[in-house]
């Protein structure tokens, strides 16, 4: 009895992974193949003769490698303006006493609650007045003014760490700024890894940024250059599952190096609150 | 800081004064009074336009958010069990949910192609005819859904899933955000109170009713709100299935593919605040619902 439940219970832990699993080796399996297999035999997961040409077919007759340095820039440029600004308000919300921190910090969790639509056209008015639509400052700037998210992550995490160590550099004489750099950022290393990781794969992932704020093929990034392509390319399904799986690969990649920080970013973020 | 308040503060002023005007971007906004909340309360009362999108949305949103809640806690209950290789079915589960949104899209445009697509092979194997999927604009949880599945069973044709199923589907595949939040808030419960229960003679599925769903309430109440803010702004996963239309036939018109065109392909920006205007109150109003019926069913724990 406890045997065929055992069994029973394997076998539904298979059947639950095979499902979850089954569309990425399809996508896999499916950039591997040419037109006429893939129209004659979907299913098959190990390709007749597999045909590695269609990455370096996609390669050419789409512009990914300039899509891949444009998303570059724009990953770095955010992850940089989120980690800095982030930790700075953060800290400021957190290590810093005055009198309105309180109603500060409620104004930063609202916003959280606030939908993306209320801010979008203001915020496209705002940028375009700057003269900044179709330039990747469009998507870099607003994370140098932080990200709420973010902000709440890191203040948490910072309110951890013992007072005495920043008593005892305000006795070495330490600006706030001294405190920010020498004490609470070395400290502070694993939060900050969290928030640059997530930063980085939102990036990555902005579909709505891009099409919103950038108008010249030339700036695209993946995310959106590619789905440029899915109308155009509808009848070349295996270099769309190519490009496809090129786009994905190095978040899959990210995830399985750094997978204890993606699920602890995630699980305490639902726990805390 | 100051940062921060002008891009929130600011924004939150002018969307305001912009849903009382007619507003192109080109010219400066001319006062109108209430008329676009006007055009969105006949557009409501004729199911078009905002009307049809919030109907949309709201079929999404429920089920989607029902489903991920009830599928996420049987999930996670299902990968907290002690077995070997438990952390590869943990990976194999979330993995979906870190794929870029734009290639899940174009993936599943191919999955769920009425001809080649492998979850019409799927469905084949248990006897279920061909769907169309992303061609056709109906939905299965309806009157006309109903129909088909009786139908069906008295031997007719099956024509059950449209292009929002679809989305569901998809949105279900990514469930695995909240299965780990799940997991988390699993491995806090203490291992007394199923041992308690045990001595008090439970089985597996009273186990599960009186102990591991109260002590999850907490998170599963946070879900639910994280996943109705979530899924109100699903745009995305429906720009790329849709290509950017909210085709066929408007049903994967949901309230951002509509706030989106309004502004950025017809250019009226005024008409939009407005519409952003009342959806941001009907998702406040619907989390403060949440959090009133959360008395009755949320337990926290009390720390004794």
């Amino acid at each position: 009895m406890k045997k065929m439940s055992q069994l029973s219970l394997y076998g539904i832990l298979w059947l639950t992974s095979a499902i979850f699993s089954l569309p990425l080796l399809l996508m896999l399996s499916g950039s591997l193949k040419t037109t006429e297999q893939l129209a004659r035999n979907p299913y098959r997961l190990w390709p007749e003769n597999i045909r590695w040409e269609n990455y370096p077919v996609a390669l050419e007759s789409m512009p990914l490698l300039r899509y891949l340095g444009n998303t570059l820039i724009l990953c770095t440029g955010c992850v940089l303006g989120t980690t800095l600004s982030c930790a700075l308000i953060a800290y400021g919300l957190s290590r810093v006493r005055w009198r309105e921190r309180k109603y500060f910090f409620a104004l930063v969790v609202g916003s959280m609650l606030l939908p993306w639509h209320v801010t979008m056209i203001p915020r496209f008015v705002l940028i375009s007045e700057l003269g900044l639509y179709n330039s990747f400052w469009a998507i870099i700037g607003p994370t140098f003014l932080g990200d709420a998210f973010f902000i709440f992550l890191l203040r948490q995490f910072f309110l951890t760490l013992p007072e005495e160590l920043f008593e005892a550099g305000r006795i070495d004489g330490l600006s706030h700024f001294g405190l920010f750099w020498k004490i609470l950022i070395p400290l502070s290393k694993p939060a900050i890894a969290t928030v640059a990781l997530f930063q980085f794969v939102q990036t990555w992932n902005d579909f709505s940024g891009p099409l919103l704020y950038l108008n010249d093929p030339q700036k695209f990034p993946l995310a959106y250059g590619l789905e440029r392509f899915v109308s155009s390319y509808g009848d070349q399904t295996h270099l769309l599952l190519a490009a496809s799986v090129l786009f994905t690969l190095p978040i899959i990649v990210l995830f399985f190096l750094a997978q204890r920080t993606f699920i602890d970013g995630i699980s305490t973020t639902g726990i805390k609150n | 800081m100051v940062g921060f308040v002008f891009l929130f503060a600011w924004p939150f002023a002018a969307s305001f004064y912009w849903s009382l005007c007619r507003f192109d971007l080109i010219n400066p906004p001319e006062f109108i009074g209430l008329e676009n909340y006007r055009r969105l309360a006949s557009e409501l009362h004729s199911q078009q336009g905002f009307g049809l999108a919030l109907t949309n949305t709201l079929y999404y949103s429920v089920i989607s958010v029902s489903l991920s809640v009830i599928t996420g806690v049987l999930l996670a209950t299902l990968l907290s069990a002690k077995v070997k290789g438990q952390a590869i079915y943990r990976t194999l589960v979330f993995l979906p949910s870190v794929i870029p949104i734009v290639a899940a899209s174009v993936l599943w445009i191919w999955l769920l192609d009425p001809e080649s697509g492998m979850i019409n092979y799927l469905l084949s194997w248990v006897g279920i005819p061909n769907q169309n999927w992303l061609n056709q604009s109906r939905s299965a949880i309806s009157p006309a859904g109903l129909t088909e599945v009786s139908q069906w069973i008295h031997g007719g044709t099956l024509n059950l899933f449209g292009s929002k199923d679809a989305l569901i589907l998809m949105t279900m595949w990514g469930v695995g955000n909240f299965v780990v939040i799940y997991l988390a808030a699993l491995s806090d419960i203490p291992g007394q109170l199923y041992e308690a229960a045990e001595i008090d003679g439970a089985n597996l599925i009273r186990k599960f009713y009186h102990v591991t769903l109260p002590m999850l309430s907490p998170v599963i109440f946070f879900n639910l709100i994280m996943g109705l803010i979530r899924s109100v702004q699903t745009f995305a996963s429906v720009y790329v299935l849709s290509e950017g239309t909210g085709e066929p036939g408007s049903s994967l018109m949901l309230i951002s593919m509509q706030l989106f065109l309004s502004a950025f392909s017809d250019f009226e920006m005024g008409y939009t605040s407005a519409m952003a205007w009342i959806l941001f109150v009907i998702l406040l109003a619907a989390t403060t619902l949440l959090f009133r019926t959360s008395k009755h069913w949320v337990h926290y724990r009390t720390s004794s």
